[in-house]
């Protein structure tokens, strides 16, 4: 019977994967960056136990972290087996402020699709490849990123209009092999007309 | 906008807009779709609109000031979220608690299950234009809403659960009345299986709708009675087993279709298996403590602090600078009604959460909306959505 720590160790050897000591409950393992996707899919497709769930994507800002040394954010990706009920695996990435890109892994599953643009939409880290890079819960036009430690919680922000959402599902048409040809006429607006009627107009 | 089909056919559809406030979206949740007379082509999402910022929120309290947080993201099962936020904390602490306690958080845990199954096949009945099954829904869900009044003092957001045990010991009679609550939920299944089973209306308007396969659903994250209902038997209270829910004698319910009609079925079904546990957990209530003695953790009772020293500056310590959990990262997942509810906490050694991430069940459902409603109606859309029972308040946090 395979345990994860025998998955930690075939991480180890491939990836060069270190274990993360902060985490004392279960296991964490830190990969880096370049090495992510090729994990996810070994832990989706090749381990001896299968991870095939993203369970979920969370971000970390450790800038006022006590003591910490390294990159200041992480994003911390938790799998689930199926297959072998109960079997639990994360990983982890760091990622420095002057470099914040992480390869996306939305193709190998679905959902990691949505936990991305969450994690980019309240932390500002970008994810490579992936296919629609928008904010999730906070508004179109919301300047910042809330979760960092350095904004402020009780900053306001004035917000005028909805989300358009109109090129997304042009976009979404494209996906299902259809072509636009003639595009709606709100599409192309310019901002004074889009605005009109708003509050801030 | 005027668009190619794939077979090259020139087609005229009207993108439509539904909610954000909309009868049907149960909160703010809003869908822009592609309409070909009746039929949703193409359909994006947009959520957000309950954002609170949570998860912002909580880094400025202590860790027993998260509680109440968690109250308002799933509101329907409120008692369950503490439960999962206070039993990931105690793993961090790495300490037991009271067999009373544990039996207790069981009963509770099950009566909110059986509220918000209610809650969702009512009000999925309702969108369908059923009201006679959300008044049997709703009787049982108000007797387990007084019991609530009683043991909490409040309805809905009842922050019930404490770091290291609960807020309160259960009140005298408390046995007789989940009893009564039990009896009349059973009555109340028989009455919505009668209105269901055989309604050629709700059968018309829920089998083979909204279909996902197995592999879907696993690949978008989905989990608890959404992947139930697709032929998956997961289940945390059975994979990972916690508060010894492996020793009550009950059953993972799952469906076979992963249809509309099956996520509702097997909701109403493992309401049944929520009676089996309280049944058999009400058996099991010993008198005992309920909280753990460490002022370290739990505040020392209101008695204590009054009469001796060490329980003031216990209740003092606790109370200004909050309880310190152990430094370190960990996620752990509990089964609520929606599937798992998980969080991801970072701490710093401090008084104060450093991060807490939630894993909100609904999110994952509510990522694969547009794969079940593309190529159905639109009135289908609105059967789909009260299947999956989205609940705003933790989709967006």
């Amino acid at each position: 019977m395979k345990t994860v720590e025998d998955i930690f160790s075939a991480l180890e050897e491939r990836f060069g994967a270190k274990r993360e000591m902060l985490d004392k409950w279960g296991m964490t393992v830190i990969v880096s960056a370049n090495y992510l996707h090729n994990a996810a899919q070994f832990l989706k497709c090749e381990s001896d136990i299968k991870f095939e769930m993203l369970v979920d994507i969370a971000g970390i800002d450790y800038l006022t972290y006590p003591n910490h040394e390294g990159p200041r954010f992480a994003v911390s990706y938790s799998f689930k087996s199926m297959s072998n009920a109960g079997a639990r695996f994360r990983l982890k990435v760091l990622v420095s402020e002057d470099n914040l890109s992480v390869p996306t892994i939305s193709d190998l599953y679905a959902n990691a699709n949505w936990y991305e643009r969450e994690v980019w939409d309240q932390f500002g880290i970008k994810f490579a490849g992936h296919p629609d890079l928008r904010r999730l819960l906070n508004h179109v036009e919301f300047v910042g990123h809330p979760l960092r430690k350095d904004y402020p919680a009780q900053k306001r922000q004035w917000l005028s209009t909805n989300d358009y959402l109109l090129p997304e599902l042009e976009q979404r048409l494209e996906v299902l092999g259809y072509k636009v040809i003639k595009r709606s006429k709100e599409v192309e607006t310019n901002d004074n007309e889009f605005l009109e009627g708003s509050i801030k107009a | 906008m005027i668009v190619l089909d794939p077979n090259g056919e020139k087609l005229n559809l009207m993108p439509l807009n539904v909610g954000p406030s909309h009868p049907a979206t149960h909160g703010c949740l809003r869908f822009l779709a592609a309409m070909d007379g009746e039929t949703i082509v193409a359909s994006v999402e947009e959520i957000g609109y309950l954002h609170r910022g949570f998860e912002k929120m909580v880094e400025r309290g202590t860790w027993q000031q998260v509680v109440p947080y968690t109250d308002r993201l799933n509101y329907c099962s409120a008692i369950m979220n503490n439960i999962a936020y206070c039993r990931t904390v105690e793993k961090m602490f790495g300490v037991d608690i009271p067999e009373r306690c544990k039996v207790l958080r069981v009963i509770v845990n099950e009566l909110s299950r059986i509220n918000d199954h209610f809650v969702c096949v009512a009000a999925a009945f309702q969108d369908l234009g059923g009201t006679t099954p959300f008044m049997y829904a709703f009787n049982p869900r108000e007797e387990i809403m007084c019991i609530w009044e009683k043991l909490t003092g409040a309805r809905l957001t009842n922050s019930f659960a404490r770091i290291g045990g609960l807020y309160r010991d259960s009140y005298d009679g408390f046995e007789k009345d989940v009893l009564a609550a039990l009896d009349s939920t059973e009555k109340a299944l028989k009455d919505l299986h009668a209105c269901l089973d055989r309604n050629r209306i709700f059968l018309d308007r829920t089998v083979g709708i909204g279909k996902i396969s197995a592999e879907k659903a696993i690949s978008y994250g989905w989990t608890g009675p959404c992947l139930r209902a697709s032929g998956v038997a997961s289940d945390l209270r059975k994979d990972e087993p916690y508060y010894d829910y492996e020793t009550y004698d009950w059953e993972v319910v799952v469906g076979t279709q992963g249809d509309c009609n099956d996520r509702l079925q097997v909701r109403l079904a493992e309401i049944e298996e929520s009676v089996k546990i309280v049944r058999q957990a009400l058996k099991r209530l010993a008198p005992g403590p309920v909280d753990i003695v460490d002022p370290r953790i739990r505040v020392p009772a209101h008695k204590l602090a009054y009469q001796d020293m060490e329980g003031l500056i216990g209740r003092f310590k606790s109370v200004y600078e909050g309880i310190r959990v152990p430094e370190g990262e960990f996620y752990c997942g509990t089964e609520c009604a929606n599937g798992e509810l998980g969080f991801t906490i970072v701490s710093d050694g401090s008084g104060h959460p450093y991060r807490i991430k939630v894993r909100p069940p609904c999110l994952t459902q509510f990522a694969a909306f547009h794969e079940l409603v593309e190529g159905g109606m639109l009135a289908d859309s609105m059967a789909v959505l009260s299947g999956l029972n989205i609940i705003a308040g933790e989709l967006d946090r």
